[in-house]
């Protein structure tokens, strides 16, 4: 039976046509169990190919965290992308689908023992750091290997502020770069991360400048660079309009222009932008409750098993499996399937009446969904399925 | 001057059209309808705030939707024309000689009176006795089709993934296939090349799944966000490239030599269809 949501004309400020069209075939066609998530293929090459477009001598790492879909790897690999990993885990992954060590970097500045011998032996050699131990640890397992310094660098205006765990200051960065080659090491970079979901435009200027400033000492320490690392970043559509990538690289690519050598190498590791837009979670409806004056629904993913960035204020937009001419809607409060009172994904949410056993589709939901899911309380981590 | 906006959901950029008059605005069961009269289209007919037609320009969208398939089947005699509440492609049917029944399926009502009300040059074959009117969603129509004896159907309809969804599945297409006869055709719009290339191929495939030979022609519209409007064309064999009767109606866009034109050169679909084309 054709099923019928309630699709909306915000909606089409949120996620493509052709994307939400290609999910809808493929729920018409397919009744598998929800919860899962839908990732279109062809979105996914469109922000590959997108990514990285306007500035010059770039190339795309894609961070592996996003979305570990092996398909998704597959079809990101069959495009030449390069991966950003932190784990034996993803490097197994992507050694199963025979991606190239040339075509892996970890940015991940604090780093097990176990994944380093594993990248070490797999041949991985480019890595990220911002201490001494780390320094030492590299020195001792990936003698030669090619580091960048990890720089703090303001993260306001980020949903997912990354720097206060990682990044040191100019001086120490500096410092660093020469005991990395103290100790055998190759320093060929920086990298710095303007935080996740970066809605900010500026956090790149100040980043940049202050990328600049360290290229500079190190030139002046006889550390000739040539590689810079932009991290991620760049932000998605999910409830409201957003800085396009346009915008946001070709601001970038000129204050890499007025600031580095021609020649420098510009890395880019997106995991949001690459796959976020491209999914959507398929969930159905397991209750509804009216507690005091509030309306809850009950769906079969929450926090748990795949909305856990809920929490740290994403908030998703939704289409309600209902009739076409369900005009009339109230404020929602939407909660997951588990018995934790933190599992609650969403508040006054204006959604038609939803209904129990029907579906509700969450859109932008392809990165840092499933990735973060756990079987908590005996819910299986949702599938991804590439289309 | 009053102005109206338009707001074409999937659209990137929004008409702004001068207002000489409001003449109808109301809802129906299904959508907001709205006719206004703006100095160079004339008369507009508006559903859910997305231009439908204009009496200036209405030709070239109805002309090209209807008469491929018309001309691509020897002698056309059955044809279920669904949406197109306005009547335009009914109007355009009829041109044809050989046509004995047009099932007019229409899920609205309400808009097939606005246009006898307030466009009689496009609704005028609605009372064709040739014409049996359904009020009904078009895809029931098709599923209930017992026979296989329709010569074309042809969709005119809104929004690909909202209101009209039902005619863009699978399951509708299979039954469409199943109603044709063995020259039928079936024919629909798929939005525009320069906005919503990925719809278009998308449909394609979906219709490659059902039928042997799909195809993609192509209509410049004025009133249309993205102008290049493209159509997906499917059949059971024969090629829709081909005329197989002698033009010989009263259009005023489409022709023998346009209906040749209006095909995207093979090489081109490849690297459509292949996804090598990058806009």
């Amino acid at each position: 039976m054709l099923r019928t949501f309630k699709i909306e004309k915000y909606h089409a400020g949120i996620v493509a046509e052709s994307t939400l069209f290609k999910a809808l075939q493929y729920l018409d066609r397919e009744n598998i169990e929800t919860p899962f998530l839908l990732v279109d293929s062809e979105k996914v090459r469109e922000k590959a190919s997108l990514i990285g477009r306007r500035i010059t001598n770039s190339k795309l790492f894609y961070a592996v965290k996003a979305n570990p879909d092996i398909e998704i790897l597959r079809f990101l690999s069959g495009l030449d992308s390069g991966f950003e990993i932190a784990s034996e885990g993803e490097l197994d992954m992507l050694s199963k689908i025979g991606v190239k060590p040339s075509r892996i970097i970890s940015s991940n500045p604090v780093k097990t023992l176990k994944f380093l011998n594993c990248a070490a032996s797999y041949g991985v050699n480019h890595f990220s750091f911002d201490s001494r131990e780390e320094v030492e640890k590299l020195a001792g397992l990936l003698p030669h290997c090619n580091v960048y310094v990890r720089l703090s660098v303001p993260n306001e205006g980020s949903e997912w502020p990354l720097s206060k765990k990682f990044g040191v200051e100019l001086r120490e960065a500096a410092s660093l770069l020469s005991y990395a080659k103290d100790k055998g090491l190759n320093p060929v970079g920086i990298t710095f991360h303007v935080g996740s979901q970066c809605t900010n435009i500026y956090n790149w200027n100040i980043a940049l400048d202050k990328a600049k400033a360290l290229w500079d000492i190190a030139k002046k320490k006889g550390l000739k660079l040539r590689l810079l690392n932009i991290g991620g970043g760049y932000p998605i559509r999910y409830t409201k309009n957003v800085i396009d990538i346009e915008t946001i690289e070709r601001n970038v690519n000129s204050l890499i222009y007025e600031r580095f050598p021609d020649d420098v190498e510009i890395h880019i590791e997106p995991g949001r932008a690459v796959v976020g837009d491209a999914g959507i979670f398929v969930t159905t409806v397991i209750g509804k409750a009216r507690r005091d004056d509030e309306d809850w629904v009950y769906i079969d993913v929450g926090v748990f098993n795949g909305l856990m960035e809920s929490i740290g204020g994403i908030k998703y937009s939704y289409i309600v499996e209902s009739h076409k001419q369900a005009r009339h809607r109230k404020q929602w409060t939407i909660a997951g399937p588990s018995c934790d009172s933190f599992d609650v994904i969403d508040k006054n949410v204006a959604l038609p009446e939803p209904q129990v056993g029907k579906l509700i589709l969450i859109l932008s939901s392809g990165a840092y969904t499933v990735s973060y899911a756990s079987e908590f309380n005996g819910f299986s981590v949702p599938k991804t399925v590439l289309i | 001057m009053i102005k109206f906006t338009e707001r074409a959901p999937y659209a990137p950029v929004e008409y702004l059209y001068d207002v000489d008059e409001i003449l109808f605005k109301g809802k129906s069961k299904f959508q907001e309808i709205m006719v206004i009269r703006n100095p160079h289209y004339g008369r507009m007919l508006i559903l859910d705030d997305v231009v439908q037609i204009t009496e200036r320009d209405e030709f070239f969208y109805h002309e090209m939707l209807t008469h491929v398939v018309m001309h691509a089947n020897p002698s056309p005699k059955k044809v279920i024309v669904i949406g197109g509440g306005d009547g335009g492609v009914v109007r355009e049917v009829l041109k044809h000689g050989s046509v004995e029944k047009v099932f007019f399926v229409e899920i609205d009502e309400e808009v097939i009176n606005i246009s006898k009300r307030f466009f009689p040059t496009v609704s005028c074959g609605i009372d064709d006795p040739r014409v049996e009117i359904k009020i009904m969603d078009g895809a029931d129509f098709v599923a209930k089709r017992k026979s296989s004896d329709i010569d074309a159907v042809i969709i005119d309809s809104t929004d690909i993934i909202g209101f009209a969804r039902s005619l863009f599945t699978t399951d509708f297409f299979n039954a469409v296939k199943n109603c044709l006869t063995e020259n039928g055709m079936f024919v629909t719009h798929t939005e525009s090349l320069h906005f919503h290339k990925d719809m278009v191929v998308e449909i394609q495939e979906v219709l490659k799944k059902v039928f042997p030979l799909v195809d993609l022609y192509t209509a410049p519209l004025a009133t249309y966000p993205g102008n290049w409007w493209a159509f997906a064309v499917a059949s059971k064999g024969p090629s829709p490239r081909e005329m197989r009767h002698a033009f010989d109606i009263k259009t005023r866009y489409y022709s023998d030599e346009i209906h040749q034109q209006s095909f995207v050169p093979k090489g081109f679909y490849e690297k459509l269809m292949q996804r090598k084309l990058e806009w």
